[in-house]
């Protein structure tokens, strides 16, 4: 990096730390002379100390509970979309009778909003992690699917040419040229289906839990205590930007060839 | 990268005597590719009628010639590659390498893209290792061509590098030792050399001659660049406007006799006064056939 | 569209075969009948057109005043770097927040019957559009503007004549995003709200649950994947005229 983009980067970070400053302290000031009341905005004193509550241990769980909570239902829906999702967005898109097969199921259920499931899920596997699960996974499979289709549909004709010049059979054009040719895009499904179904999860929680940061966002509401609701929100959000951090770490270390942003 | 001084026989000498003597070619017989009247049009999709882009071409390149096509844009010479590649299949015609018709692609067969096509997530070892290992050449095999190649194309130390970390010109040498290694009995490239700057094309068209040189597979190129066609070619073929049919076969050969230009540097052959000529009337050739639409 | 048809014979079969009970699963016909009889009989505060109604209206306030501020605020920011750099920061913080847990502070703030779906719309249709419409005036060719310079256009002239134009195609992508974005926030809004509010069709999806009956949840999903599917198929085609117009 040179001087120039240094002296950019620090200009870009001062001018980002004056406008958050900004936002806080107007935030401080509405609360803090009463122009809104704190029930329907709470100070963010009020919010840090609902942080540390929350951190202590909240309606029955330590922050770490909810936690993993929320977490655990993440991860094994996620997992299950990937393992499903990806490897059935590439034989559709490798095969023509399953694309055909395929596709219209996938055309019927993709309009379909996650949110919408939450419902049936619970109708039919109740609220527990089965239930959970189900909804994630029907969140996350879709972005896993669909990029993993696009990303084979996609693989430069030039790449398939080359390789059957070189002397590739249909497994090796497959497994050895369209999968890694593709993988970048596949990659960025992942991510997005991992937003998705972070998202989801909140958003189930919201509805019906007994844990997990959802569940604390809520309870605050129904015991008006927005405090906690701010602190929940943050918790996940924090989450949120975490776990996008550690996909893209990994990513770029996986797939090191590729056009990182 | 050092300069290629030395005549066709010399190179032949010194090449051979290096580790990869025994190749595919001396065991096969005849890879001469003969064209028996190719046409080949696109069938019109969504109602457009077809585009007739080859029609009728019958052409015989001998065994070890180095073919030069030329002519304007959109003639038909990247659909030729093509089906002597066996990437796609004329619409009528028939085309064979030695005895055996062309059906589908395969590494005896190599072809240079216009654009690389490079595999962006192997290295440059790795792109140019592919192909063996599609064959099944042993490591030990690999290793020696490639140790033989590397140097060669200049490449020595950017083994571990990803293609998007190379120039244009590395990245098409890269494109072309992958294809060497294969010793494939046919080589087409087609205007490998398009996307490079002046004085990158006048090296790599010597080095080309240089490492060809050493096992003479059947060559085919297209290129724009009648200068380039001059220089490098034993017979350069003109190819009319679309529908592209033969105009004229110039045998360069007949102008130089048995001492070909492409074996002195390019700045030599160019001051001569029959190399010129000879670019003259090729271009008059092509003037005719190149209509603004 | 013979595929389409395909499956839901498949799921009909798979429901007669294997004798699932409707309250699990019904069948396709099982469905639409279940939607013919909201169409005339009261649920909540009424008829499937009140719910279909009330879905739209909250849909349309928080989508139409996401664009009336994306839009304005995007060509803003793509167009003045300071506008830029003072609101990015505050955006890319905010965007670590689902949209969809904004939700209760919407309940808080707006109410159930209305204002809290609608704002939790806004929310989740407001970035995309905003980031994109940025992006476009951001990415409009540098020679264009220099050419319009070069005439004599001032900063305005240059805004709306050359910028809005020219991002014309990133914005409509921007809108198509937040419209599905918005949509999807709309249903979730209305699960989290449904109780309080009583209308809508993400409440029909609820109640049907807690009725155990299926058939109203699976008619309400119906309902909502269709409606979304062909607001997104309008918009592509308003994005597929303004591609040929560019
Ligand atoms: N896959 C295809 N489908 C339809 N038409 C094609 C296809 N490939 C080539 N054509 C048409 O065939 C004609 C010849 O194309 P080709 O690429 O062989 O030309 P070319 O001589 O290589 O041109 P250039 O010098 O510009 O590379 C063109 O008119 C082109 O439009
Ligand atoms: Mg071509």
């Amino acid at each position: 990096m040179n001087r120039r983009t240094t002296y950019l980067r620090v200009g870009q970070l001062g001018f980002g730390a004056v406008s958050l400053g900004v936002i806080l302290f107007a935030w401080w000031q509405v609360t803090a002379n009463g122009i809104v009341s704190e029930f329907l905005l709470p100070a963010p004193a009020a919010v840090f100390e609902a942080a540390q509550r929350l951190s202590a241990g909240y309606l029955g769980s330590s922050l770490t509970a909810h936690l993993v909570a929320s977490l655990s239902v993440v991860l094994s829906g996620y997992i299950a979309a990937v393992l499903i999702g990806v490897p059935l967005g590439i034989l559709m898109a490798w095969s023509r009778p399953v694309d055909i097969a395929m596709g219209p199921l996938v055309a019927i259920l993709r309009p379909i909003p996650p949110p919408a499931w939450i419902p049936l899920a619970i109708l039919w596997f109740g609220i527990d992690l089965p239930g959970k699960t189900f909804i994630v996974f029907v969140s996350s499979i879709t972005p896993c699917l669909i990029n993993a289709y696009v990303a084979i549909k996609e693989v430069p004709a030039n790449l398939i040419n080359a390789a059957r010049m070189l002397g590739a059979g249909n497994a090796s054009l497959l497994f050895r040229v369209a999968i890694p040719a593709g993988l970048p895009m596949i990659a960025n499904g992942l991510r997005i289906a991992l937003g998705s179904a972070w998202a989801t999860v909140v958003a189930a929680e919201l509805v019906v839990a007994t844990a997990g940061f959802g569940f604390v966002i809520m309870s605050g509401y129904r015991n008006i205590e927005s405090d906690i609701m701010a602190a929940g929100m943050i918790a996940v959000a924090v989450t949120g930007f975490i776990m996008n951090l550690l996909f893209r770490e990994v990513e770029k270390r996986v797939i090191p060839w590729a056009e990182h942003e | 990268m050092e300069r290629a001084g030395v005549g066709i026989i010399e190179a032949d000498l010194v090449m051979d005597a290096g580790p990869c003597e025994r190749d595919i070619r001396s065991a096969a017989r005849g890879n001469g590719i003969r064209f028996q009247n190719v046409s080949m049009s696109f069938g019109g999709n969504r109602g457009g009628h077809p585009t007739l882009a080859v029609d009728d071409f019958s052409l015989e390149v001998a065994e070890n010639e180095f073919l030069v096509i030329v002519g304007p844009s959109g003639c038909g010479k990247s659909t030729l590659l093509a089906m002597a590649g066996g990437l796609t299949q004329p619409t009528t015609g028939r085309l064979s390498l030695g005895d055996e018709p062309i059906v589908k692609p395969g590494p005896d067969k190599a072809i240079v893209f216009q654009t690389f096509s490079l595999f962006p997530w192997m290295t440059v070892i790795d792109n140019i290792e592919f192909g063996m290992r599609l064959n099944g050449v042993s490591p030990a095999e690999r290793q020696r061509r490639i140790d033989y190649y590397l140097p060669i194309i200049g490449l020595k130390g950017f083994e571990d590098h990803y293609p998007k970390q190379l120039s244009g010109g590395m990245q098409q040498r890269v494109a072309i030792a992958r294809c060497l290694v294969l010793r494939p009995r046919l080589l087409l490239m087609d205007e490998p050399f398009a996307a490079l700057d002046a004085q990158n094309r006048t090296v790599m068209q010597e080095e080309l001659v240089r490492v060809w040189s050493a096992h003479r597979p059947t060559v085919i190129f297209v290129t724009h660049s009648v200068e380039e066609a001059v220089f490098l070619a034993d017979r350069i073929v003109v190819m009319t406007r679309r529908p592209g049919r033969i105009k004229d076969v110039i045998d360069v050969r007949d102008t130089t006799g048995a001492q070909h230009w492409r074996a002195a540097p390019l700045d030599q052959v160019m001051r001569r006064s029959d190399f010129q000529d000879l670019r003259g009337r090729v271009w008059d050739l092509i003037r005719d056939e190149i209509v603004i639409e | 569209m013979a595929g389409v048809a395909a499956w839901i014979l498949v799921w009909w079969g798979v429901v007669s075969v294997f004798k699932v009970p409707p309250e699990f699963l019904p069948s396709p016909w099982q469905v639409a009948k279940k939607i013919l009889w909201l169409a005339a009989n009261d649920i909540g505060e009424g008829k499937l057109w009140l719910h279909l109604g009330w879905s739209l209206l909250r849909f349309l306030s928080g989508f139409m005043l996401a664009m009336a501020l994306g839009v304005p605020l995007g060509l803003l920011m793509g167009h003045f770097r300071p506008a830029r750099e003072m609101l990015n920061p505050l955006f890319e913080m905010l965007r670590n927040v689902p949209p969809i847990a904004w939700a209760p502070f919407s309940l808080l703030w707006f109410g159930a019957s209305f204002g809290s779906q609608a704002f939790v719309i806004f929310v989740a249709a407001f970035p995309p559009i905003l980031m994109n419409t940025q992006q476009g005036v951001r990415l409009t060719d540098k020679g264009l503007i220099s050419a319009a310079r070069m005439l004599g256009a001032g900063s305005f002239t240059l805004l709306f004549e050359i910028g809005l134009p020219a991002a014309a195609p990133a914005v409509i992508a921007g809108l198509r995003i937040g419209l599905a974005n918005g949509w999807l926030a709309l249903v979730g809004a209305e699960i989290i709200a449904g109780p309080g509010a009583l209308t809508g069709l993400g409440f029909l999806v609820l109640v049907g649950q807690q009725n155990l009956q299926a058939t109203i949840t699976i008619g309400a999903m119906a309902l909502i994947g269709i409606i979304g599917a062909s607001l997104d198929y309008a918009l592509c085609r308003l994005e597929a005229s303004v591609a040929r117009g560019a």
